[in-house]
């Protein structure tokens, strides 16, 4: 077991010693064992519900721009901001975060499909823009959650 | 005493530790890419891999496979030593030729054929001349929304007269297409996305490889699951002014298709109204008793075939189509809105959480 100890804590285990000071009954003791073991026990409840909540998050976190495939740009969704994306050949598309919200205002791209299309704000959700070879999509800082696939 | 509580908090950090980096436990990683060369459409995959190279060289293997279907299939360009559809649809001198093609060529009109059978001739790739009017009056209507007109009924109803799918002559002995019509044109949009994708699907599975889905437009497809876990697919809601509703649908699949046809991705507008580009073959317009028709099977070309199919039929017509062949299931999706499905279509669906 001490093997596997970090190598910052003292020897015989005293962290809580050094914390705590020496001169302690047996009261006391219990004490800080029972407030350690609630605190572990929180500790793990926490976890559980970060877990939780991680797995059933769907809302993203940035607005990825790819032109032609390639990642140019992401932009955090909890900042609003107003954006020309140009892409290959002289396009335009403007992106608009606004309120946890991605969307494409205006373009100036032939069909207007992008600009036409709702806000996106949760993971796996795209904005396509074909003639200009651009996806905006909403990415997560971590896998869980949302689609695969949107279709 | 104090060994124990250390070995408490060790284990609560031990623990939070596994928790938190829980999503590399298979060790495989989540990439996408996307590309725009294929079949005037975006091509996404999203797979699981060990390392982006291994993600990357089966890319490569996609997307080269996916340039070879493309250019056999494509009526709107030619290729240098290539015979594709267009040289097919091709006219020299009052007439079309004799022409060799590819055994994958060959194989994606027989199944055409089929299809046409299957579907009472809703989707017809005979159907190019009337087609090709469509294509002219959108493109122009798109690129100059103040003078975009309807194509003449005159014009299409000439144009419907060259349609007839028995006059695509095939020789499976030589290889040959000719097509006996000299006004007749093929035209594969209906099916070849579909087709390809599934036929690229095949191949990787041949190889082994799992853990893939594919969407070109529209054409999805998985390879293999999540990484043990079934694909979470969301089918995009077709009314674009419904900001609360991103998806109509979400599906759990893993080795299977999800082909979706909607009113919503190619169209222009005339008089402020939406024309898109599947045409019911009886009336020479774009099909109005449905925003999108998805269909759910274990091959995409079939579900590709199907979902044109059934976004033409009257629901009673295509219900009956659907329950009639194995191992499908779609949904409707009806201009108010409403949602139709068939009697196995809800099994697959499951709810995200917000």
């Amino acid at each position: 077991m001490r093997g596997a100890l970090p190598h910052a804590l003292p020897e015989n285990g005293g962290f809580l010693r050094v914390r705590f000071g020496e001169e302690m009954g047996t009261n006391d003791r219990k004490k800080i064992r029972n407030d350690v073991i609630l605190a572990v026990v929180l500790l793990l409840l926490a976890a559980a519900a970060m877990l939780f909540w991680q797995l059933q998050k769907t809302e993203g976190d940035f607005a990825v721009v790819l032109i032609d495939g390639v990642e140019t740009a992401r932009y955090a969704l909890d900042t609003d901001t107003e954006v020309e994306i140009i892409t290959d050949g002289g396009g335009t598309n403007t992106l608009v975060i606004r309120d946890g919200e991605a969307f494409v205002e205006t373009a100036n791209c032939p069909d207007l499909v992008c600009a036409g299309h709702r806000a996106i704000s949760r993971v796996g959700e795209t904005i396509v823009c074909l003639p200009h070879k651009l996806v905006i999509k909403i990415a997560a800082s971590t896998d869980a959650g949302g689609v695969d696939m949107a279709a | 005493m104090n060994k124990k509580r250390l070995a408490a908090w060790i284990l609560a950090l031990c623990l939070l530790g596994s928790l938190v980096s829980c999503q590399k436990q298979s060790g495989k990683t989540k990439y996408s890419a996307y590309y725009f060369d294929y079949f005037d459409t975006v091509t996404t995959v999203v797979g699981y891999a060990d390392s982006k190279e291994e993600f990357d060289r089966v890319c490569e293997s996609i997307t080269a496979q996916m340039e070879e279907y493309h250019r056999l299939y494509t009526i709107y360009n030619r290729y240098a030593g290539l015979n594709n559809l267009h040289t097919v649809n091709d006219v020299d001198d009052g007439a079309h030729t004799v022409v060799q093609v590819d055994a994958k060529i060959m194989d994606l009109l027989l199944y055409g054929k089929e299809i046409c059978t299957l579907t009472g001739g809703k989707t017809n790739i005979a159907m190019g001349s009337v087609l090709s009017i469509w294509h002219e009056y959108r493109e122009a209507g798109m690129y100059d929304p103040a003078g975009a007109e309807l194509p003449p009924m005159d014009a299409l109803r000439a144009a419907a007269e060259h349609t007839d799918i028995t006059q695509m002559i095939l020789d499976t002995e030589n290889n040959t297409v000719f097509l006996a019509d000299p006004e007749m044109r093929l035209d594969v949009g209906a099916i070849a996305k579909g087709y390809a994708v599934e036929m690229v699907a095949q191949q990787l599975a041949a190889e082994g490889i799992g853990g893939y889905i594919l969407n070109v437009g529209g054409n999805v497809r998985a390879i293999g699951s999540a990484n043990g876990d079934p694909w979470s697919v969301g089918i995009e809601n077709p009314d674009t002014e419904d900001t609360e509703t991103p998806y109509i649908a979400y599906l759990h699949l893993s080795d299977a298709a999800v082909v979706t046809s909607g009113s919503y991705q190619r169209y222009y507008m005339v008089d402020g109204k939406n024309y898109h580009h599947i045409i019911d073959p009886e009336t020479l317009m774009p099909g109005e008793k449905y925003l999108a028709v998805s269909v759910l099977c274990k091959d995409s070309a079939l579900g590709d075939a199907l979902s044109t199919a059934l976004f033409l039929m009257d629901f009673e017509e295509g219900l009956a189509l659907v329950e009639s062949t194995a191992d499908v299931e779609a949904m409707w999706t009806l201009p108010s809105g409403e949602q139709k499905y068939s009697s196995g279509f809800v099994a697959y669906t499951f709810t995200l959480e917000k």
